[in-house]
């Protein structure tokens, strides 16, 4: 499903910017944004997400889990 | 070091649920953060600038001033076909989505009804951009209460008011969702504005599309040759806040926080962060960052030297001449030897006293230059002199009575009492001037002036009228969030069932705790939820909330004045009450801008006593000038000492009683000390129990020694017995003390008065303790005992002069009800809603004096009140949805047709609404004329027969009333011969108590207790009469109606509850864990039946100088309290017979009307259910009466 989030192997340098998505090398960052919210529910949110243009000129959207580190990809 | 960025975009709490910080906390963070100086820039609003211009300069602070404004949208895109910045909103058009770059515009911003404006930042260059700035705003706001019920709507200005007012100002383009980003509005801007006062703004809150839009907003800048700027849009000033302000946006839109992610910013990016985190997070801007520490250096507007206000005479040269002539004219009336009004002959030396007072007061003024300040406010009262004579004509009695007075330290000053400002005799009552007026003053000092509500709603629009209605305007409030308001809106917000929100803010205390954090009890009632994370966060969010202010809101009399237009200093904007203005400023930011501030305060007490002097005159024909009264009465002295007092100005509550028979007072002087002794101030400062016991000991015995804390406070302290309780005896003690000068002492008092006065006063501890070290040598424990009293002090206490004032009125109002009680209760209850009581207990306590209280009757009442052979007779303006003008008619018809025969004949004459006819009938006004009932049937007694009647008229007037309007008009009421009523059941005892209080909020003869007393179950209950002949200690039990429940802050969370039954009141005490068991029955419930200990002081006969004179003084009596019941519990159904049982009311009195007599046979729970609904309001201690 589109939208749904999944797990990507991601390595990433200083300021948590991603240079590596799935083995596949990070052309450029177009965007980064931060969510925090849904703090009033038991499940709250909190991710760094990160826009970028892989090796290919895929644009590719993941995210850093801020609470339990992990990396996931949003968009196939 | 400079720090690399300067933050220019800031929001307090005063943007109003957009910002969750007061300005202080936001300039002692920006201070520990390294900033240099910051923006406040509040949403349409400069309310919070003076704060920050005030607390700025302490943390090493520069403050810069300004606003983000709400522009009109201009009309969508750009018609040159420039394409909107990518990832910009455009300026929003009607359909509130973006037509060129495809993102729709965020719901709530322009799709939800919200109208679709967007931001501009506009900061204060000098003082010429502050008056433009001034006037922006005022323009923003000056359509907000154009609606019909003059209800807010959002301010906005146009961009032509913003363009026609630019010089001064430096615009920078707004915020990152609603800024102003297209390219021909920046153009505009940038011809007026210029290149040095126009930036773009680019913020970098985090979201998708921010890099793109800020690159965009670069390419903008570029082509249009301007600097960017770069801004952090914060609306915290620490992280512990963030949440507060995504619940702010959620409750700003009135939905839920669920329900309101696109609206929120999605993170916490609004909090302030340091000035490197804020260079990192713009790595990509450089030159931005730069620029705003740049333009910030060049923005260095002083608010609080550069406003250049002056008030009215302040610029007189012939102000203080004039002041002088008029006061010494009136020296020679007060003082000289044809004074001596009613014969007592002033002597010689309290003229000079007074001439050499006079000289130098006159003195003083001269060197402050405030001549033309006194003027000015002798000039008011002659505004409100000729006001009296228009509103009241200068036939009636109270025509005598000048039309207002001084409250407040003013009423120490001989200036004062010459201009006509004080009632009180400066040189006789010993009053010292110094609070008021010394030579270190450094603001405007406080006039109070009182006015009976009359006069003082033709006043405010006549001071307008007078000094121009832009040069005149009301003072704000800010009301801040309370805990119960707190609990409902934010569980709200966390979308919490509504029944369990409601259960948990009844539960919530009125007060704060004084615990900090966690202060506020808030719990489901299922205690397994407590730990669920939406009822922590409610904790949490209510605990944060607190006090920050929720609206902008009128302050109650406060008023300036100004000599050019006030718009030039603050905004102005308009009142919720038509035709009034205030400006943006709280009474602490107006003193702090030095504006003149008069309090215009309407005060019931003042309209009561004047009513009650009419009064005396119509029935009596006696005028009564209520300045010549005797204050020596001793029948008045006498029922205060009983602590007779139900209904007396300021001494009438419950705790004012049981201190008066403690303290026994026997002059004015003693009642300038009573009325101030039940006040947060004295009672923190732990003066009242001292100086209770040291009345009673001085009684006993005259040789006894006050015991002071130092030998040096004695001159001081001496007339309140050692103990501080006059606010100004706080300044004598610092002088006296701890050697402070009187611009030392004057710092003090204005502490004590500040909206957070605790901190304020820490800033003068250091101060204190040494002085007392160096100025008398007091040792450690001493000083800090001393600054104990002191600042214990700060909660709230009256000014000597203030309880000269009060205690004078209390005096007038005890000797009028002392010697016209009929008339005096008559007064109080035209004069509602005032006082400690609700009508329904005044008029308990005066038939229990033998005042009776006559029925309203539509053949006798008059509108109002009126005294009738020794009694009140209940006006039908009473009677709860009557309209005004159908009784106003039914009288005028009355007065011209003369007395109605039948229910028929009224409708028919009056010519009044169906609903006001039934309300009458509901409330027993027209059971005199029902027909078919004129004599009591066998066996039933006259109490019974009244209650007959009253069906048999409600019966009646459902037929007769005219019918309801339809579409095609309303039947029209014809003289109809009505048809015998069937056979009706009467209304109940109980039916017709329930009947009399959702009609009246009275009760007239009869008492619920009374009617209860016959059936109740439990055992052995004392009634209130039966209280005084109990010993100390014996367990009881008694039973009541609630009339007043508090639980004062100050009081460790005991509560105190006044029960009323059919003799009169008793005094419970519920201590803390008695309350924490039955806390909802001891908040909610109107009958209750209390289990519990009696504590008596034995009463004492208390000596006087005549022996023959002595009086005996009721003992205070208090139940304490064990345990709280129900009283619905201990009422028997089984065994009453079934006529007598009680019945359901039908909600609305046509239903009864019509007939409809189902006996449903009831319970006690149905019958509680009843009272619950109709009970009178109670008495509580934080929020005045209510039910």
């Amino acid at each position: 499903m589109l939208g749904q989030p999944r797990c990507v192997r991601v390595r990433a340098g200083a300021h948590g910017v991603p240079l590596e998505v799935d083995r596949r090398r990070v052309e450029a960052v177009r965007e980064s944004w931060l969510i925090e919210d849904r703090w009033w529910t038991g499940r709250p949110l909190r991710r760094r997400y990160w826009e970028v243009l892989d090796a290919g000129g895929r644009n590719i959207v993941v995210f850093h889990d801020l609470a339990s580190g992990e990396w996931f990809g949003q968009m196939g | 070091m400079t720090a690399p960025y300067t933050e220019l975009h800031c929001h307090s709490a005063y943007s109003f649920l957009d910002g969750v910080s007061q300005p202080d906390e936001l300039a002692q963070r920006a201070a520990e953060l390294g900033y240099e100086a910051l923006a406040l820039t509040d949403h349409n609003s400069v309310s919070g600038s003076m704060e920050l211009a005030q607390a700025a300069p302490s943390c090493g602070l520069r403050a810069i001033h300004g606003a983000e404004v709400d522009l009109i949208a201009p009309g969508g895109p750009s018609a040159d076909g420039t394409p909107p910045v990518p990832g910009v909103l455009p300026p929003a058009s009607g359909s509130g989505r973006a037509d060129g770059g495809g993102i729709a515009v965020p719901a709530g911003t322009a799709g939800q009804g919200e109208p679709a404006t967007r931001h501009l930042t506009l900061l204060v260059r000098d003082a010429r951009g502050w008056r433009n700035l001034c006037r922006i705003l005022t323009h923003a706001h000056a359509g907000t209460r154009e609606g019909s019920g003059r209800e807010r709507s959002e301010p906005a200005v146009d961009l032509g008011t913003v363009l026609d007012h630019a010089e001064g100002l430096v615009c920078l383009t707004g915020c990152a969702t609603r800024g102003v980003h297209d390219e021909p509005t920046v153009r505009r801007l940038l011809e007026v504005f210029g290149p040095e006062n126009m930036r773009v703004e680019l913020q970098r809150p985090y979201a998708r599309r921010d890099r793109a839009r800020n690159r965009a907003l670069e390419g903008l800048a570029r082509r249009l040759g301007v600097s960017c700027v770069a801004s952090g849009d914060v609306h915290a000033h620490d992280s512990r806040r963030a949440e507060l302000q995504d619940a702010f946006v959620a409750l700003r839109h009135r939905t839920t926080l669920d329900a309101s992610e696109p609206l929120r910013r999605g993170n916490h990016s609004h909090v302030m962060a340091s000035p490197a985190a804020m260079a990192a997070r713009f790595a990509e801007h450089p030159g931005a960052v730069r620029e705003s520490v740049r333009l910030a250096e060049e923005l260095r507007f002083e608010l609080t030297s550069e406003l250049g206000y002056s008030y009215p005479y302040a610029e007189d040269p012939g102000a203080m001449r004039r002041l002088a002539e008029l006061c010494q004219a009136r020296l020679h009336e007060r003082y000289g030897p044809a004074a001596a009004p009613g014969g007592r002959a002033v002597p010689a030396a309290a003229f000079a006293q007074a001439a050499g007072r006079l000289e130098e007061e006159l003195g003083i003024i001269d060197g402050l230059g405030l001549g033309g300040f006194f003027l000015l406010h002798h000039e008011l009262l002659a505004l409100a002199r000729e006001i009296a004579r228009e509103v009241r004509g200068t036939d009636r009695p109270s025509a005598l009575l000048a039309p207002g007075r001084g409250r407040g330290s003013s009423v120490s000053s001989i200036v004062c009492y010459l201009t006509g400002l004080s009632h009180i005799d400066p040189i006789a009552n010993g009053l010292l001037i110094g609070r008021f007026l010394h030579t270190g003053l450094e603001h405007l000092p406080d006039i109070d002036l009182d006015f009976p509500r009359d006069i003082r709603e033709v006043l405010i629009p006549r001071i307008h009228e007078r000094y121009g209605a832009d040069r005149s305007a009301l003072v704000a409030a800010f009301p801040t969030f309370r805990a119960r308001g707190a609990i409902r809106e934010l569980g709200k917000v966390l979308g919490l069932p509504a029944a369990e929100i409601e259960h948990a803010a009844r539960a919530a205390e009125h007060h704060w705790g004084q615990a900090g954090e966690h202060g506020v009890g808030i719990a489901p009632r299922d205690p397994s939820l407590a730990r669920s994370p939406r009822w922590v966060w409610l904790q949490r969010l209510v605990a944060e909330a607190q006090r920050l202010p929720r609206h902008l809101s009128q302050h109650s009399g406060g008023m300036v004045l100004a000599t050019r237009p006030l718009i030039d200093c603050c905004p102005v904007v308009p009142a919720a009450m038509e035709g009034r203005q205030m400006v943006q400023w709280d009474k602490d930011s107006c003193a702090d801008a030095g504006l003149l501030k008069i309090d215009l305060l309407g005060l019931g007490m003042l309209s009561a006593v004047e009513r009650c002097v009419d009064l005396i005159a119509e029935a009596r024909g006696q005028v009564v000038d209520l300045s010549r009264i005797p204050y020596d009465d001793p029948e008045t002295f006498r029922s205060i000492r009983r602590a007779d007092t139900v209904g007396v100005f300021q001494i009438e509550s419950r705790a004012q009683m049981q201190s008066l028979k403690r303290t026994q007072p026997r002059d004015l002087d003693d009642l300038t000390i009573q009325v101030a002794i039940v006040r947060p101030g004295p009672i923190q400062g732990g003066a009242v129990n001292p100086y209770i016991e040291r009345r009673q000991r001085l009684r006993e015995d005259p040789g006894y020694a006050i015991p002071y804390p130092h030998p040096s406070l004695e001159p001081v302290l001496a007339p309140t017995l050692g103990t501080v309780i006059f606010q100004d005896q706080v300044m004598e003690v610092a002088r006296a003390f701890a050697g402070f000068d009187d611009r030392e002492a004057e710092g003090l008092r204005r502490a004590m008065s500040r909206k957070r006065s605790q901190e304020a006063l820490e800033g003068h501890r250091e101060r204190f303790l040494a002085g007392a070290r160096a100025h008398v040598g007091a040792d450690e424990p001493t000083a800090l005992a001393v600054w104990e009293m002191v600042s214990g002090f700060a909660g709230f206490g009256f000014p000597k002069a203030h309880g000269a004032a009060f205690g004078l009125l209390a005096y007038q109002s005890a000797w009028l009800r002392e010697h016209h009680g009929p008339e005096f209760l008559c007064a109080l209850l035209n004069e509602q809603p005032m006082g400690f009581y609700a009508p329904d207990s005044l008029v308990h306590e005066a038939e229990g004096r033998g005042i009776p209280l006559l029925p309203v009757d539509v053949n006798a009442s008059a509108a109002d009140c009126t005294v009738e052979d020794g009694g009140v007779r209940l006006g039908l303006g009473y009677v709860k949805g009557a309209a005004a003008d159908d009784v106003k008619a039914l009288v005028a018809e009355r007065a011209r047709g003369g007395p109605f025969r039948s229910a028929g004949e009224l409708a028919a004459r009056c010519g009044a609404a169906r609903a006001t006819l039934e309300r009458l009938a509901w409330a027993g006004a027209c059971d005199g004329i029902v027909e078919g009932a004129a004599e009591p049937e066998a066996g039933q007694g006259t109490g019974e027969h009244s209650r007959r009647r009253r069906r048999l008229a409600l019966w009646q007037m459902g037929i007769a009333a005219p019918g309801r309007p339809t579409a095609d008009g309303t039947q029209l009421a014809l003289p109809l011969e009505l048809p015998s009523a069937p056979r009706l059941r009467s209304l109940s005892r109980w039916e017709k108590l329930l009947a009399d209080y959702a009609a009246t909020g009275v009760t007239v003869g009869d008492h619920v207790m009374a009617a209860l007393r016959p059936r109740l179950t439990a055992h052995r209950l004392a009634t209130s009469a039966q209280l005084a002949r109990l010993p100390q200690g014996c367990a009881v039990s008694v039973a009541g109606l609630v009339i007043a429940r508090q639980r004062p802050g100050t009081a460790g969370g005991t509560m105190f509850l006044l029960f009323e039954d059919e003799w009169g009141t008793i005094n419970l005490i519920v201590p803390r864990v008695v309350y924490e068991r039955h806390r909802p029955l001891a908040r909610a419930e109107p009958l209750l039946l209390a289990h519990g200990r009696l504590e008596r002081s034995a009463g004492e006969t208390v000596r006087s100088l005549r022996e023959a004179d002595a009086e005996r003084v009721p003992p205070v009596l208090n139940v304490v309290v064990r345990e709280l019941l129900a009283l619905e519990g201990f009422i028997a159904f089984e065994d009453t017979p079934a006529p007598a049982r009680v019945h359901r009311l039908p909600r609305r009195p046509s239903e009864a009307a019509g007939g409809d007599d189902g006996a449903d046979t009831d319970d006690a729970a149905a019958l509680g259910a009843g009272l619950r609904a109709v009970a009178p309001p109670v008495q509580s201690f934080a929020a005045g009466r209510r039910r």
